[in-house]
């Protein structure tokens, strides 16, 4: 009697490498990263070397170098940043409100928004930058 | 003639499925991803203020613990009339400091001067010593 040989089965190539690999990529990314909405125009903060270090959390208030405003990335007029603002601090008045305004953009269309939120209850209202090398 | 059987392969749970998710997750994060490494400073609020609301001249401080610097709509900080480029205002501030370490800087920034304009000024100061900076800005009464 004459058996066929079984095909032989090439063994597979072992991925365990590859998923140790993914998996370290994706949680590296996960930890490192803060997940922040950006503001729909181009911001570019002020150069600046004695910053600290921002911590998470809190809402970010974009300000273009013309004054239009974006609160956690979605455009809004002042009206609307305020109320919206002002529910926010209702909730939590240690909510960290970040400025991030551009360089170029005139102090008559920040300090006052800054006193604004201040005025709102906010206990942390602080300026983004962008650190340069001292 | 009696052929043992051949032992069956005991189907194993697919990784396939799971790598393909990793990866997707993986390339999702780099793609929408942006990576800002970015500093804050101060600006306002009510946290660790304990002068807040209080005058100059109700702090108690004298003259030679204050000083006002005007920033200009051209960026250049000025003292008592006085134009200083911000290497030379940073020596000032230096030397102010050395006589008074608890100098109380006061900046009132002109409407037009830049945010980049007072973050520089305020990095000046930072790198001096300076530790009571204060922004205050003029408003029009209605």
């Amino acid at each position: 009697m004459k058996l066929a040989r079984r095909p032989r089965r090439r063994a597979p190539e072992t991925i365990v490498a590859l998923i140790d690999v993914v998996f370290f990529l994706l949680v590296f990314f996960m930890l490192v990263g803060r997940m922040d909405a950006t503001a729909p125009f181009d911001v570019l903060p002020p150069l600046a070397s004695g910053g600290a270090d921002m911590p998470g959390g809190g809402v970010t208030l974009s300000v273009s170098s013309e004054g239009v405003l974006a609160l956690d990335g979605v455009l809004r007029d002042r009206a609307e940043v305020l109320r919206a603002l002002a529910e926010v601090l209702a909730r939590d008045p240690d909510t960290l409100v970040r400025i991030n305004a551009d360089r170029a953009a005139e102090l008559r269309r920040v300090l006052p928004l800054a006193s604004e939120i201040e005025a709102l209850g906010a206990r942390e209202v602080v300026l983004v930058l962008s650190p340069a090398l001292p | 003639m009696r052929l043992g059987r051949t032992s069956s392969d005991r189907g194993g749970i697919s990784l396939v499925a799971m790598v393909d998710v990793l990866m997707i997750l993986l390339v999702f994060f780099m793609v929408t991803s942006t990576y800002l490494d970015l500093d804050m400073v101060p600006l306002a609020g009510t946290r660790d203020a304990s002068g807040e609301g209080a005058t100059v001249a109700e702090a108690g401080l004298a003259e030679e613990e204050r000083l006002l610097i005007r920033l200009g709509a051209d960026g250049r900080g000025y003292v008592q009339g006085e134009a200083l480029p911000l290497p030379a205002l940073g020596a000032l501030l230096a030397e102010r400091l050395a006589a008074a370490p608890g100098l109380d800087v006061i900046v009132l920034p002109s409407a037009q001067a830049t945010v980049q304009a007072l973050a520089s000024l305020m990095d000046v100061a930072i790198a001096a010593g300076v530790q009571r900076l204060r922004v205050v800005r003029l408003e029009a009464v209605r």
